[in-house]
């Protein structure tokens, strides 16, 4: 065939030689700072995120990074905290998390002193008094949920906890850019043809153009909010109070180690007990705004009291006592003689753990019954007491998917809130911070630009619709509960119910959320994560967790006749086919 | 021309499938610009805007590259571990791999590079990256994305600007390299043989182009009645994932062509072959190399098959050869 040439061709390639000269390599650019990522937000995800990146070597050798943060990191730095105080802002790290942590380097930097097991986790309806137990010997096959010949469910820690030894972390690799006290003022995209960058203004007057921009930056994301992702959400009609709590060993004389949570769902919200030391707990207990806000104006005797009774006393009697502490005469004496009252009309024994009054005053034998409840708090860590709202909240996506949005991606809390019934919220972001870090490092490795949408595609992949069922389920336990409408409890109560919670419970409570590959940073494709691969692993310990709980679940019907027991039964064996 | 081409599509496919193997269409070299189809460059030309929009015209594209890139990497460090004299030494090639710049210090040439989305990867990965097109828009769409990028940029490096990749684009054919100095340690053409008359004259001027000892590496799409369906029937007709007339079905390749075209000596001034021997049809791994490369829908990625899974290199395959150092 001859050679055609079209006019445009034939101008082309007579224009060649000029084209020859004018080879360049591109057009000097103005003089703003250039980076590869900005991370806006240094609270636990975006610290994490820095970690995980520099833990993989092509990106700590290619990629220039800067994080910025509006508060002082200096003081989370120099935390030197009391040996016998503790922050109010506690979290429980499951096991894949601390997996995490380990391997980018940080969980060897955080002080272990100040971190606490869980083994068991006992849950139970507050209306009904259905329980469910959890406990680490349930996990079988999970590697790794052993320290110091500990099995553990997950790890209580303080956050500034993981937060310093994120920042000793970075401080020791050194390729992280940490701009703090220093806040986002403005993000404008730069009006360039074919596409331009974020340009993000600091209140110190710098514009950083970056590659890529992730919002770590908590609920009201600046970064979200640049990008134009619309998020989907609302406010509980709740708060939750937080606290440092006091209390004698568990189980007094046999000093029984304090190593389970306790949390009971009353319909005004959930309380939960959550161990640090052999005598200090942390409460998070999420309620109605108006009892939080009496309750954080009150001698914090009072919430030491409302707290014991809130483990103990019949649902009825915690609803009187709610009306009693938003009267005018709820001083604690007062309190102490409605509980004491309550106590007595139901038969409740004054030698039983139930009683708020006796068991304190033991000879170093604890009632019978010690293990079903939270040992008695006798005292509140002075300036501990705050409180929370509470939300549900899910970014549309994770990654601007519009123009304007180009280059974006949202982590941690700027992608979701979640109830903290579950205790969740914290893991989901450290699973993003993996899976993020994972999907940079794949886009190095190949020379793919980490800020386009083919880099950052499978990082949304991996991780929107595991946090969406997790945010489901958590939303879904709260609003059962929140309800004592007859037939629902009843449901409850005879298990019927608590087979699809059980489901959830454990879902949300026990392996769910957390870093969830141990190979994120290895880039062969055999390896790489991928959202589809790793269900599987997950639906089987999904399956062991649930005949580990089965005997529970036969307990829980006990009494309540054959009909519950063997819906359980039927249904249980049908997840397990699954 | 090209919009009206179904009917010319179906009376191709009927004498390619009856057809099942050919050596490579040749014609007499007369002229510089002799592979180039100027229906093929208008066509490319008048989609030149779209090159970077990662949702549009290009999209199957984008998600193919990093898998591209992986097949370039991996093939690259076999090559070193197998040159490697005494397998104790910590290889070069691994310290940069390890550091992301696994091409590091390698002159590649992007032949047929369109808006740039391999030479700009090749680049980051530390190759002194030379991407030409037969389009000059191309070529301008190139520029201008590249230019956005600080890595690419000619500033002087300061501490608050970022690393120095080469890369450079230049509107020219294989054909007119051929006749400067100028030979590279790697060839790359991907998903450019499809469009371009006399494929024997095009893989001669890229041959040429190869270093001694060089790689060349090509994607392309065989010529089977699944590519047919794939990418002209489903792609371009029924799905208009990708623009109507984009491919023609009879110059599509068989990864056995290829192979084929590289056991005999690839031109005049070569003694002998770059392929020396077949198992099965099959060169040795040090040789050459077929890979079938398959896109997943329900996954939106595209994966490397694995050597030898039957049936995987029917569409869309990439193809690795070498260059002896004495031919
Ligand atoms: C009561 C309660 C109990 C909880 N318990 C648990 C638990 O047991 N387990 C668990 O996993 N999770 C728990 N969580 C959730 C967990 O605390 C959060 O998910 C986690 O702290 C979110 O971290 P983050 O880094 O995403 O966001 P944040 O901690 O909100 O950090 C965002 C950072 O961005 C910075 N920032 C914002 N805007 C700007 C700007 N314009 N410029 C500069 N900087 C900016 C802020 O200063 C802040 O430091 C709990 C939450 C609550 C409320
Ligand atoms: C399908 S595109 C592939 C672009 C690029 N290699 C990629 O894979 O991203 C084919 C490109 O080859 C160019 N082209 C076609 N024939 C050519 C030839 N003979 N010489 C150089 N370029 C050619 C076209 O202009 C077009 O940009």
């Amino acid at each position: 065939m001859p050679c055609r040439l079209t006019p445009l061709i034939r101008r082309a390639v007579l224009s060649k030689g000029r084209h020859r000269q004018s080879r360049r390599l591109f057009a000097t650019h103005s003089n703003n700072d250039e980076w590869d990522i900005v991370i806006v937000g240094g609270g636990p995800n975006g610290l994490a995120l820095a970690s995980a990146l520099v833990a993989s070597q092509p990106i700590r050798e290619s990629l220039r990074i800067a994080l910025v943060e509006a508060a002082d990191l200096d003081k989370v730095r120099q935390w030197t905290p009391d040996s016998d105080t503790y922050s109010n802002r506690v979290s429980s790290i499951t096991n894949a998390s601390k997996d995490f942590m380990q391997k980018i380097g940080c969980w060897t930097h955080v002080d272990r002193h100040r971190t606490n097991p869980i083994a068991e986790m006992q849950v139970w309806d507050g209306v009904s008094d259905s329980r469910i137990t959890f406990s680490a010997s349930d996990m079988k096959h999970q590697v790794n949920a052993e320290i110091d010949g500990v099995k553990a469910i997950a790890h209580m820690t303080e956050n500034l906890n993981i937060q310093c030894g994120l920042l000793r972390n970075l401080a020791e690799r050194g390729a992280v850019s940490i701009i703090d006290k220093v806040k986002v003022s403005q993000i404008v995209r730069e009006q360039k043809e074919g596409g331009g960058w974020p340009l993000v203004h600091t209140s110190d007057g710098r514009v950083l153009r970056t590659r890529l921009l992730v919002g770590a930056d908590g609920f009201n994301s600046p970064v979200r909010a640049y990008a134009g992702i619309e998020s989907f959400g609302w406010s509980y009609d709740t708060r939750a109070i937080v606290a440092t709590l006091f209390h004698p060993p568990r189980g007094l004389g046999l000093h029984v180690p304090n190593t389970t949570a306790y949390q009971r769902f009353l319909p005004t919200g959930p309380i939960a007990f959550l161990p640090l030391t052999s005598t200090a707990s942390s409460l998070v207990w999420s309620t109605k705004p108006d009892l939080a806000e009496a309750i954080s104006k009150s001698d914090p005797a009072v919430l030491a009291t409302m707290v014991n009774a809130a483990f103990r006393l019949p649902e009825i009697s915690m609803r009187h006592l709610h009306h009693f502490l938003l009267g005018e005469t709820a001083t604690i004496d007062a309190l102490l003689e409605e509980v004491r009252w309550r106590e007595r009309s139901h038969d409740i024994d004054p030698h039983s753990a139930y009683s708020t009054f006796t068991s304190t005053s033991q000879d170093g034998i604890p009632p019978g019954d010690y293990d079903s409840i939270p040992p008695i708090v006798t005292s509140i860590q002075p300036g501990s007491i705050a409180s929370f709202p509470i939300r549900f909240n899910h970014a549309e996506s994770y990654i601007g998917e519009s123009d304007e949005g180009a280059r974006t991606a949202l982590i941690g809390d700027a992608a979701h809130t979640i109830h903290p019934l579950a205790g969740q919220g914290l893991n989901m972001g450290l699973a993003d911070a993996d899976a993020l870090a994972a999907c940079v490092h794949n886009a190095v490795v190949l020379g793919n630009d980490i800020g386009s949408r083919t880099a950052l595609i499978p990082y949304a992949r991996a991780r929107y619709f595991e946090n969406h069922k997790l945010l489901a389920a958590t939303d879904k336990l709260h609003k059962l509960y929140s309800t004592t409408l007859g037939p629902v409890v009843w449901a409850r109560s005879v298990g019927l119910e608590v087979v699809n919670e059980l489901d959830s419970v454990k879902e949300a409570l026990m392996m769910s959320a957390g870093g969830n590959s141990s190979s994120s940073y290895d880039p062969s494709p055999a390896n790489r994560s991928n959202a589809g691969d790793s269900l599987w692993p997950m639906a089987a310990r999904g399956v062991e967790v649930l005949s580990g709980t089965f005997d529970t679940a036969k307990l829980v019907g006990k009494g309540l006749g054959g009909l519950a027991a063997s819906n359980v039964t039927k249904l249980l064996s049908s997840y397990a086919k699954r | 021309m090209r919009l009206q081409g179904t009917s010319k599509h179906c009376a191709l496919v009927i004498a390619g499938v009856r057809r099942s193997r050919r050596p490579l269409p040749q014609h007499p070299r007369h002229s510089s610009t002799s592979t180039i189809n100027a229906d093929e460059i208008s066509h490319f030309s008048r989609l030149s805007s779209q090159w970077w929009d990662e949702r549009g015209e290009f999209a199957l594209l984008h998600k193919m590259n990093p898998v591209r890139v992986q097949f370039v990497r991996g093939k690259l460090l076999e090559a070193a571990r197998d040159d490697a004299v005494s397998g104790h030494e910590e290889l070069e090639i691994e310290r940069n791999d390890n550091a992301g710049r696994t091409l590091d210090g390698l002159d590649v040439l992007d032949v047929g590079c369109g808006g740039g989305l391999l030479s700009e990867s090749l680049s980051r990965l530390g190759a002194r990256t030379v991407g030409v097109d037969a389009s000059a828009s191309n070529i301008a769409i190139a520029s201008m994305h590249a230019s956005l990028d600080p890595w690419f940029s000619n500033a002087t490096p300061s501490s608050s600007t970022p690393q120095r990749k080469y890369l450079e684009y230049r509107h020219a054919s294989a054909e007119d390299l051929v006749q400067e100095p100028k030979r590279f340690d790697v060839v790359c053409s991907m998903e450019v043989l499809e469009h371009v008359d006399n494929p024997a004259g095009f893989l001669r001027s890229c041959a040429e182009l190869v270093k001694p000892g060089g790689h060349l590496f090509l994607s392309t799409i065989s010529r089977t009645p699944l590519s047919y369906l794939l990418t002209i029937f489903a792609a371009e007709q029924a799905l208009r994932l990708v623009a109507p007339g984009t491919h023609t079905y009879n110059k599509f390749v068989k990864p056995s062509e290829l192979v084929d075209f590289f056991c005999k000596p690839v031109s005049s001034s070569e003694s002998k072959p770059w392929i020396t021997r077949l198992y099965d049809g099959s060169p040795t791994r040090r040789e050459a190399e077929v890979r079938g490369i398959v896109y997943v829908p329900w996954k939106g990625e595209w994966m490397l098959a694995p050597r030898g899974a039957p049936g995987a290199t029917a569409c869309n395959y990439l193809f690795w050869v070498r260059k002896p150092l004495d031919c």
